[in-house]
């Protein structure tokens, strides 16, 4: 009798934790999302061609995502760190590839033949640069906290992240021509990026041949961001799948003491993960400058949140799942974009990653990891 | 390095760099905090065993930090007025020099002597000190026409913002970066229940309570979801929601609900969108009205919230439920082994947090009487966090030293230090730096240097809580310890 009334006891004192917060996260659904999601719904199917619309425009935000999440689950799968500066990163080499592009006076004039190679040798600087950037930011701001509480390099990588943002307020005070942007001259004001690639709708013909319900846009833009991002995703996936390098990372990620007594060098690979996320957050940075037509300094938090919410959709750390979670990211924000509205992305995005974190901590793709404290 | 002359040093920087960039009356002032600082800093570094030991050693604290003040003065006076054309007449900015030095040396003698006394009569006398300068602050400000008042209280709500953090942060080591959404929530509240925004006016010392309640209850809500989650997955989730909170607020002003055809609301403006609410009304006391243009009522009001809070807070530290929150913050699995029920300390961790924000959040409604979503943005929440941080996690004292240390250098530092730049510019024909605004263009640089140079070099703050540092530096401990060990073995 005795013995079974202290298992009853402590059969109470088992914390329902995730009841707790499904319950919570239930309640908020019905009282808030349940109606109009449904509303959506209805549009959705109703109007098919702009869903479609929507698709296309999601499968552009979604390379570029990946190409900045890549980032976050390269150094997460490592570190275990999340480079919170990672999105200014992306900023910073948005500034970087317009600075020369304002250096070599590219404009929407120069013939191909020169603008061409121009813009791929500007894609390398500026991967070039951003990697440098990124490693640097391990070097001084977190290595020396390898060792301390976990959220002392995280508190670090917020503040690297607000003296990123501030540099990218300051390099707007230069005065490139190509700095002088559509906003006004002063520094905070958006900065335009000439327009180097044709705007030119590739799924035009599409309407002439099945009519009005078939006008779609899908422009050589589009095609560019697609292509360069894709190339370097299964470039950096074939790298850490087939290299020795790459079986380093992999290594170290699983377990960094038993991978440093098989001798491998830790701090170098680490550093490599910061100058890959690097190298691919400038990509990202210079495509999507292309892309928009502008620059601003502020660019880095928003686009650093759908990343991450996509590494972590994916499965963070999972090289696989961050390309996934990216195009997933990239498509429901281009949906809430039309259907709820641009100024609620944000806040939908949130609220997806406040789900995955809640009820599935691992993501889609992700192995069954513990979290750790 | 004696230990008073470098606690007159480090108290004299603070005097050095107010007078530096201020100039003027203040120098009295930065004399009086740079001696009452280096006094308090020689007196932790030492132990005083008399109010005569305690005299001496405030006397020569306060001198050395009183010549850096001095130092700072003449710098200004002789050397940087004359650059940006500002006539100085040398023999005022003597006396100035000479004011900050003997106001130094009074503030040490006597903060000295306070620590003198047996205890807990020092104690209790700090306290006071600090209690009577605060208390007559207001005063010195019009005496020495140094117009801060209005500055001063921003500071102020900032401060008691970083008590509450502090809770949630420091005592129950929840990182939490979507703090200012709990301001917001107290500023909206305070909005709707006493503006014309609904037409609904209630008293001012109604709804300061009513917002800390919604604030607290958000805690709740907004704590539920997050509770299987911990480190930096909480912190981002937490970031999440601070930014949510604002979004709402600029997107909730054409509300229109309808369920099955059926519509309850429609075109409803509950937050006033981007515009915000304005005119929030302010508060009345015994039929004296609060008035924008006489911020000394104001200053006291805040100033007794913050009392009424760190009275509060510490009281909460000392009960049953902040010892659960330190057990918490050491070792989750280890206190729910004793028998602490970690959600409901968790909650109660957020729940109070919010509280001292929902406080703050209802006085800067009623204070500035207009609100905006783009004033609670994240940048508030890094802010408060810098605060927090650069004073001492879970110290009452630190977080308010660290507190006043950011807002003093965001709102008078930088833009007294363009002042100067500018000024020193003004001849140059170096275009671009004369465009920079210093006000606005180094702020998030400051902030964002401050968390990182401190996780660098000092993770436990300036006036660190003495168990957080023990963690922090268990390392260094720990190998002293086997050095002795090791040491003890080779004596044998």
């Amino acid at each position: 009798m005795a013995s079974e009334a202290v298992g009853s006891n402590f059969q109470k004192r088992v914390i329902p934790w995730r009841t707790i917060a499904r319950v919570a996260l239930v309640v908020f659904f019905v009282l808030f999302l349940a109606v109009p999601l449904f509303n959506i719904l209805v549009q959705m199917v109703t109007n098919p061609q702009l869903l479609l619309r929507q698709l296309l425009i999601g499968l552009t935000n979604g390379a570029y995502i990946a190409l900045i999440a890549l980032g976050y689950t390269l150094v997460y799968g490592i570190v275990e760190l999340i480079n919170f500066a990672h999105g200014e990163v992306y900023m910073i080499g948005a500034f970087f590839s317009l600075t020369l592009v304002g250096l070599f006076s590219l404009s929407d004039e120069t013939p191909y033949a020169t603008r061409i190679p121009l813009m791929l040798l500007i894609l390398v600087l500026t991967m070039l640069a951003t990697a440098l950037l990124n490693a640097a930011i391990e070097r001084f701001a977190y290595r020396r906290l390898r060792n301390a509480p976990r959220l002392a390099p995280l508190i670090s990588a917020i503040g690297v992240s607000f003296v990123l943002q501030n540099v990218g307020l300051l390099w707007g005070y230069l005065r490139f021509p190509a700095f002088n942007g559509v906003m006004g001259s002063n520094a905070v004001a958006p900065k335009s990026y000439p327009q180097l690639i044709p705007n030119d709708n590739l799924l035009a013909p599409l309407e002439g041949v099945f009519g009005e319900a078939f006008r779609l846009r899908f422009t050589t833009k589009d095609l560019v961001v697609i292509v360069v991002s894709a190339t370097l995703l299964i470039a950096l996936y074939t790298f850490v799948q087939r290299t020795k390098i790459g079986k380093a990372m992999r290594a170290t990620a699983q377990d960094r003491d038993a991978s440093a007594l098989m001798g491998i060098d830790v701090n170098r690979t680490i550093t490599l993960a910061f100058l890959l996320g690097g190298a691919l957050a400038g990509a990202a940075g210079m495509l999507v400058g292309m892309y928009n037509g502008t620059v601003v300094y502020t660019l880095g938090f928003t686009a650093g949140l759908r990343s991450f919410t996509a590494a972590v959709l994916g499965g963070i750390g999972n090289i696989l799942g961050a390309m996934l979670g990216g195009l997933l990211i990239g498509l429901i924000s281009a949906l809430s974009d039309q259907y709820i509205s641009t100024e609620w992305t944000n806040a939908v995005v949130f609220g997806i990653l406040v789900i995955i974190l809640v009820l599935r901590p691992n993501g889609l793709l992700g192995e069954d990891v513990q979290q750790k404290a | 390095m004696n230990s008073r002359i470098r606690a007159g040093l480090i108290g004299g920087i603070f005097g050095l760099l107010i007078s530096l960039v201020s100039g003027g009356q203040i120098a009295y002032l930065a004399g009086i905090i740079a001696g009452a600082i280096a006094s308090q800093l020689a007196a932790q570094e030492e132990d005083v065993a008399s109010v005569r030991a305690g005299i001496q050693l405030g006397l020569r604290a306060g001198l050395v930090a009183g010549a850096l003040t001095a130092l700072g003065v003449f710098i200004r006076g002789f050397l940087i007025n004359p650059l940006v054309n500002v006539s100085a007449d040398a023999s005022v900015v003597f006396m100035l020099g000479l004011g900050g030095l003997v106001m130094a040396g009074v503030a040490g003698v006597v903060f000295g002597a306070i620590r003198g006394l047996p205890s807990p009569q020092n104690r209790f006398g700090t306290l006071l000190a600090f209690g009577l300068l605060a208390v007559a602050y207001p005063f010195l400000d019009s005496l020495l026409n140094l117009r801060f008042m209005n500055e001063v209280i921003p500071v102020l709500i900032f401060i008691l913002m970083a008590l509450g953090l502090n809770i949630v942060v420091g005592y129950a080591g929840l990182l939490d970066l979507g703090y200012a959404a709990f301001f917001a929530i107290g500023a909206y509240t305070t909005g709707m229940l006493a503006s014309p925004h609904f037409g609904i006016s209630m008293p001012f010392w109604i709804v300061i309570w009513i917002a800390a309640a919604v604030a607290a209850l958000f805690g709740i809500l907004l704590g539920a979801p997050t509770l299987p989650l911990r480190g930096d997955y909480l912190a981002i989730v937490t970031l999440g929601f601070g930014e949510i909170v604002p979004i709402a607020a600029n997107n909730l002003d054409n509300v229109t609900i309808s369920i099955l055809g059926v519509t309850l609301l429609e075109n409803f403006d509950l937050t006033g969108g981007p515009r915000g609410i304005n005119p929030i009304n302010r508060p009345s006391l015994f039929g004296y009205a609060f008035e924008p243009s006489q911020p000394i009522p104001w200053y006291f009001l805040i100033l007794g919230l913050i009392v009424f809070s760190i009275f509060f807070i510490l009281r909460l530290r000392n009960s049953r439920l902040g010892r659960a929150w330190s057990a918490m913050r050491e070792d989750e699995l280890a206190a729910s082994a004793m028998g602490i029920n970690l959600v409901r300390t968790k909650l109660l961790a957020f729940a109070m947090g919010a509280t001292f924000s929902g406080f703050a959040g209802a006085f800067y409604g009623s204070f500035i009487s207009a609100i905006t979503p783009a004033s609670f943005g994240f940048d508030v929440s890094v802010i408060l966090l810098c605060m927090v941080i650069l004073g001492g996690l879970g110290n009452i004292t630190g977080v308010i030293l660290g507190g006043l240390i950011i807002q003093f250098a965001d709102r008078l530092f930088l833009p007294q230090l363009g002042d100067v730049v500018q000024g020193l510019l003004q001849n140059s024909n170096i275009e671009v730096l004369k465009e920079i605004n210093f006000k606005t263009d180094f702020r998030t640089m400051l902030f964002g240097l401050t968390l990182v140079i401190m996780m660098l070099v000092r993770p436990e703050g300036l006036v660190p809580n003495e168990r957080r540092r023990r963690e922090l530096h268990a390392d260094d401990e720990a190998t002293a310890h086997e050095r002795q060990t090791l040491y003890d073995a080779e004596q044998a």
